[in-house]
């Protein structure tokens, strides 16, 4: 009976005491994986920046800053991505450049707007904009509407590589275009490719 | 008339060796296996090379650094260099950008990206600062993790 419980017991206790390491997220030297992890997306919103950026498409002649949204970024791959782990970096790093601002008042995602905008206005509307100090509240026509909209997709190609090894290769793909004449002004694709054993899943 | 023979045999060869003589230009770099073998690189030679290479431990050479500010007022570093190695290199680098203070200007683009340098080639990568208030960097670099 001692036997049986102590056959019980000491696995229980060598689970509990497994290591977890937390990731160094600054220099992290950790082995790839077939799927995308936060490098992958870390290198594509830092090509993506950088060729927003050094392509002049931001830099208005009168130094003001655009007025952008972030429409659609669809999830064309295998795994379950929320596409905010890309667009967030890039939305972060346009903002502290000092030639954009975003807008939360459109967006193609819910995550990228703010309900707030609008309840506001519903609230000026209904009985309980009455205990709202009147100048506060925000009045028509005061929405500004985004010059520039940021749109793209995220692909995944899976390839047999050989007997034993599978090549994954991923696409993302950005674009920025104008609202009010619909023309592109800017594009980027950064491509991520990775080979490894057919057992490993990439999904 | 042998010495006739020999004089003609020299100015012939130099004829010859003169028509043969290679067109260089460094911008354009043709590789082992493309352009021909010589004495000295051929495929008896090659893995002596390869194997000294190794050896020595050859690497990348920093040839030139270009700081420049493009037409939005952004700071744009073009590094350029050479891998002196018989192997593709493949390394990391990183960079911070820093304002008129010396502080660090925080940034998402401020993250491992990697390179991969061709054996016995010349290679340059270009970035951009993100932002106006940048004035001075620091690169890093490490071997790409496997």
């Amino acid at each position: 009976m001692k036997k049986l419980a102590i056959l019980f017991v000491i696995p229980l206790f060598m689970v509990g005491c497994e290591e977890v390491q937390k990731i160094d997220t600054t220099n992290d030297t950790g082995k790839q994986v077939m799927s995308l992890d936060y490098r992958d997306f870390d290198q594509a919103a830092s090509q993506m920046i950088q060729s927003l950026l050094s392509s002049g498409t931001l830099a208005k002649k009168d130094g003001s800053r655009y007025v952008v949204a972030t429409s659609k970024v669809t999830n064309d791959t295998m795994q379950r991505i929320d596409t905010d782990l890309l667009t967030a970096k890039i939305e972060q790093d346009l903002m502290k450049s000092g030639q954009v601002v975003m807008t939360s008042a459109v967006g193609g995602k819910e995550s990228n707007r703010d309900d707030t905008v609008y309840n506001m206005r519903e609230t000026r509307d209904s009985s309980k904009g009455e205990e709202f100090k009147q100048e506060t509240l925000p009045q028509k026509g005061q929405i500004i509407s985004p010059e520039l909209s940021m749109s793209g997709k995220i692909y995944q190609r899976n390839l047999r590589y050989d007997k034993d090894k599978q090549q994954v290769e991923y696409y993302f793909q950005l674009k920025l275009s104008d609202v009010k004449t619909g023309l592109r002004f800017w594009q980027e694709e950064v491509l991520i490719g990775k080979r490894g054993s057919n057992k490993s899943v990439a999904w | 008339m042998k010495k006739c023979l020999l004089l003609s045999f020299f100015v012939i060869s130099a004829v010859l060796l003169n028509g043969c003589k290679e067109y260089d230009d460094k911008r354009v770099n043709l590789d082992t296996g493309v352009k021909s073998d010589t004495l000295a690189n051929n495929a008896l030679t090659r893995p002596v090379y390869g194997a000294f290479s190794l050896l020595i431990g050859e690497g990348i050479d920093l040839k030139d650094v270009k700081v420049f500010t493009n037409d939005a007022g952004f700071m744009e570093v073009q590094v350029t260099g050479y891998n002196r190695a018989v192997y593709t290199k493949r390394f990391d680098y990183k960079v911070e950008w820093l304002d008129k203070n010396g502080v660090v200007v925080d940034s998402k683009a401020s993250t491992w990206r990697p390179v991969s340098a061709k054996s016995r080639n010349t290679f340059s990568f270009k970035t951009i600062a993100p932002s106006k208030d940048v004035v001075n960097f620091r690169m890093n670099t490490r071997k790409t993790p496997e």
